[in-house]
């Protein structure tokens, strides 16, 4: 068999482990939930940063891949080890009811595979989201462009992120794109709002009005 | 006096429990890839939460049961009863 042939054979195992354990909803839910996260976190940081009077890009860059490498390691094992208890769980129910040891079945192999399937959409989705937001200033650290021009680009890519998330949402739920997209814009405004109120406020102020 | 004989498996009804996913169409249609088998089918029989319970019905001039059964398996499904069996008796070099 031909390695092309081999690859997309697998290719279709694959998804049909993701059709009999219906993962492909779960994968769904943690793209957007985390991409969502990362691009959110990005924001938190670069905005925090820039308030700060970095003008560094470097420690925006350091900070950024800090954040997505924690946020993917999260996701990642987190979801691993939740997905293999609910598919360990919901195999031995079925094996109960088939009153059989379903080991080395399509079952069996399709828990395995999606379990790992589900971490990976998990644990690459914020740190996706995260490098794209990081991406102006890695430009900006070879000189390429300045920091003010990457935190204004950087600031773009996150609302263009934010506003794919809500229309892939609203493509799924089969309503309108471009108000859900818009919609999920709004939720990201408002967050940098906040951001900006409070660390503009400065630190102190800021713990002092909290408390 | 007749030449050597051999037995080939012809039909094979079995009562199988499954789950859901794989479905008795792709179940079947990888029955119906084996070698010696020309005919499948499935009828549904009782469903419930988790499982459900269907009459295999295979048709082929040279079924193997070993096969068959690894198919079953490896869609999670087992066979509970083996309901009726065909079997034909031919002569060594007898066409089917």
């Amino acid at each position: 068999m031909a390695p092309w042939d081999a690859f997309r054979g697998r290719i279709v195992q694959f998804r049909n482990y993701v059709r009999i354990t219906e993962a492909d909803e779960i994968a769904r839910r943690y793209f957007v939930m985390n991409a969502f996260d990362g691009s959110l976190t990005m924001l938190g940081i670069i905005l925090g940063t820039y308030l700060a009077r970095v003008q560094d890009s470097k420690i925006v860059i350091g900070a950024g891949i800090g954040a997505s490498l924690a946020m993917g390691m999260s996701g990642f094992f987190g979801t691993y080890m939740t997905e293999r208890a609910e598919r360990t769980r919901k195999l031995k129910k079925l094996e109960r009811a088939m009153v059989t040891n379903l080991d080395e079945t399509v079952w069996d192999n399709a828990s395995s595979f999606v379990s790992i399937w589900a971490a990976v959409v998990d644990g690459l989705s914020p740190a996706l989201a995260a490098i794209i937001a990081v991406l102006p200033f890695v430009m900006s650290s070879f000189g390429t462009i300045d920091f003010n021009t990457a935190f204004i680009t950087s600031l773009v890519l996150i609302a263009f992120t934010l506003f794919f998330l809500g229309a892939y949402l609203g493509k799924i739920s089969e309503e309108n794109i471009p108000i859900n997209g818009v919609r999920m814009l709004l939720v990201g405004a408002l967050t940098g709002f906040f951001v900006w109120l409070i660390s503009g406020l400065g630190g102190e102020t800021a713990v002092a009005l909290v408390f | 006096m007749s030449g050597p004989q051999v037995v080939h498996v012809t039909k094979l009804v079995l009562d199988v429990l499954k789950p859901h996913q794989p479905s008795i169409l792709e179940m079947s249609k990888l029955l119906g890839e084996l070698d010696g088998v020309k005919s499948v089918n499935t009828v549904l029989r009782e469903v419930d939460a988790d499982t459900e319970t269907v009459v295999l019905s295979i048709d082929g001039p040279e079924l193997d049961y070993e096969e068959v059964l690894d198919i079953i398996e490896q869609c999670s499904a087992s066979v509970h009863s083996m309901d009726e069996v065909s079997v034909q008796s031919v002569e060594t070099g007898e066409p089917y």
